[in-house]
């Protein structure tokens, strides 16, 4: 049990907050609660680290999750990224008179949601996780009621949410069809040996036939992957399934946007490593020339591209930042791409986690930023608001700056060195287009960022226009130093997070790799 | 002529394109959920089918045409009818949040139709 407790501390304490939220007298006062819940799940994510993780862990839960470091690493991610969101939740809601109890439980619903994604190790489980976390993310998009923006922001994001589920299900209801397996090693495992018989077949006419089925069903495997990979595609915002992103961050409350683009990026893509590097990752599925890195490698230009050119036009920051998070993604992809390669593969998964860690504090703290200078009534979202803020109001201006920063991948911030990695790794792998692609990009997105600290430091607002200043959040404040703290620290020792990335994909030992995908081979007991 | 696996098979993708392109074509919010309805029966119809042919698809037996459903029904893991209510269960869950995410919709804008979604673009 204690090996799930990540999860079991968010969902139980997600029900209590409720029970408080229903017996309380007067509303509020539930972000600490709430981001005291994350913290806890994130610290048991990590003494369960440090007390290591039995080899045949999965076992427990008869194969259902897979919980390895990994999982454990991703879960602190996540558990980090809610607490970051209920704390800035406490600080936005409040100023905005949205602060209504319901708001807290549904993110520590979504974020043991994360959780179980990131550990899900059977088709069914990835669904179910993908939907309890989905579906507490809608509500929240949704959550400014008297709102259109946020309404539409809300109906885009579900229409598009489900139709991404209903093609992973159709892929995964495709995959046990020829497989007979909804776990990911059985799956794997099915897809990979030759038909069962072939070897006791005496008659050749026999296993001629085997071979053609063999075939189709190999033919029938490789649509349900390209199903999957396109609900995966809308699930992490990667160009061409990128559509919903934009309008859902901008129409939604600014901390639901912080958790959007934190906790649901980080789970999105801890499911898709799972799902391409155990169900698909057998060397013609995964190789570059003809299986889903192919297909990924273009996904991840054009999401970068796009991502960065359309974030250029924009005119709102929180539509920037939104687009931002798009790019960001096509970085990502990178690594994904790179993941499946014989030697560079294991540095490739840890650049993309330690990535995922440092987008989540970047991230975060600019979206905390953000939130930080819009009062009520004058939420800030455009260049022009925040004109001048910066020279006004110093720090509160120098947060918004580092965090900018460390999302453009300026030395020595988190971004810098993720970046690097991300990078390093691809060319490693070889794939040196794609890293000069990376790096063309990595340059276009310096223009947009670096737009802001202009609008900041250098341009003084309109006359008669609202001048932003921050508000006044303990909340905010407290989650912004953490966050920076973290973005600096992170940028001048990236090493020591960088060892506890590799640690968490498993590259201490040598021979990791093989082990464990033998550790990972229990068939889950039958219902 | 007895019904196969690859005859549910091509019952179930005929479905799911009739949901798939209603979701992508249609621009009533409405229709576009009980397009994504559609497709998670397809899902269903799928995943019963599959569960009831495993032995035939798995143990190299004739796969898609020919072969036989199991003779009895507790002789094979019952992992896809399974999987059939979680998807029930789960889309009644997702019904729910979405007609209420309409509902606020047409409360606001007096309007079920996509269409109208245009506040937000860029």
């Amino acid at each position: 049990m204690l090996l799930l407790s990540p999860i079991l501390v968010l969902a139980v304490g997600g029900l209590i907050v409720m029970l408080i939220d229903a017996f309380q007298e007067q509303e509020g006062g539930l972000a600490m609660p709430t981001a005291l819940l994350h913290f806890v799940a994130a610290a048991a994510a990590l003494a369960l680290w440090q007390r290591g993780v039995p080899s045949d862990a999965g076992s427990l839960v008869h194969g259902w999750l897979a919980i390895d470091k990994t999982t454990l690493f991703l879960q602190a991610t996540i558990a980090l990224g809610g607490a970051f969101a209920s704390l800035l939740a406490g600080g936005y809601l409040a100023e905005h008179k949205l602060d209504r109890g319901e708001y807290y439980p549904l993110i520590a619903f979504s974020t043991a949601g994360a959780g179980l994604l990131v550990a899900a190790n059977d088709m069914l489980m990835v669904f179910v996780a993908l939907e309890t976390m989905s579906l507490g993310v809608y509500a929240m998009t949704g959550f400014r009621r008297t709102s259109a923006r946020s309404a539409e922001a809300a109906l885009k994001y579900f229409l598009l949410g489900s139709f991404a589920a209903a093609l992973l299900l159709m892929g995964a209801a495709l995959l046990y069809t020829v497989t007979g397996h909804t776990d990911f090693p059985g799956i794997a495992a099915a897809l990979q040996a030759p038909s069962p018989a072939s070897g006791a077949a005496a008659d050749d006419a026999n296993a001629a036939v085997l071979a053609a089925q063999f075939a189709i069903k190999l033919k029938i495997s490789i649509f349900a992957m390209l199903l999957v990979l396109v609900a995966m595609a809308f699930k992490v915002g990667a160009v061409p399934f990128h559509m919903w992103t934009p309008d859902a961050y901008e129409g939604a409350p600014t901390s639901t946007t912080a958790y959007m683009s934190v906790v649901v990026k980080a789970a999105a893509f801890g499911a898709l490593l799972r799902v391409f590097l155990t169900v698909f990752g057998d060397a013609a599925n995964a190789s570059i020339s003809g299986g889903w890195p192919a297909v990924l490698s273009v996904l991840a230009v054009l999401t970068m591209s796009v991502g960065n050119l359309v974030a250029l036009t924009q005119t709102s920051v929180k539509r920037m930042l939104a687009y931002s998070s798009v790019a960001h993604a096509g970085y990502l992809l990178l690594g994904v791409v790179a993941a499946p390669h014989a030697t560079a593969g294991i540095a490739a998964k840890s650049s993309v986690l330690f990535y995922l860690l440092g987008y989540t504090v970047s991230n975060a703290g600019a979206m905390g930023a953000l939130i930080l200078a819009g009062r009520r009534g004058a939420e800030t979202v455009s260049y022009d608001d925040l004109a001048g803020y910066a020279r006004r109001h110093p720090a509160a201006g120098f947060a918004l700056t580092l965090f900018l920063l460390s999302l453009t991948g300026v030395p020595p911030t988190v971004g810098f060195f993720g970046k690097f990695y991300i990078i390093r790794a691809t060319l490693d792998a070889g794939y040196t287009n794609l890293a000069i692609i990376a790096l063309i990009n990595s340059a276009v997105s310096a223009y947009y960022y670096l737009g802001v600290l202009v609008k900041m430091y250098m341009r003084e607002p309109a006359p008669g226009a609202t001048r932003a200043a921050p508000m006044k959040s303990f909340y905010v404040v407290f989650s912004l130093i953490v966050a920076g703290v973290l973005v600096v620290w992170m940028g001048l020792m990236p090493e020591r997070w960088l060892s506890l990335a590799a640690e968490a994909s498993g590259a201490r030992p040598a021979a990791a790799a093989p082990a464990e995908g033998a550790n990972n081979g229990g068939a889950p007991t039958p219902l | 002529m007895t019904l196969q696996l690859g005859h549910y098979l091509a019952l179930s993708m005929v479905l799911f394109t009739i949901g798939s392109v209603g979701f992508l074509v249609r621009r009533n919010a409405l229709i576009s959920l009980m397009s994504i309805e559609l497709m998670l029966n397809a899902v269903n119809l799928t995943l019963v089918a599959a569960n009831r042919w495993q032995p035939a698809m798995t143990e190299g037996g004739s796969g898609l045409v020919g072969g036989t459903p199991a003779v009895a029904v507790g002789s094979i893991a019952p992992h896809g009818q399974v999987f059939a209510f979680f998807v029930i269960a789960v889309a009644a869950a997702e019904a729910a949040v979405g007609l209420a995410i309409v509902l606020s919709f047409y409360r606001l804008r007096k309007t079920v139709r996509t269409d109208a979604a245009d506040m937000l673009r860029g």
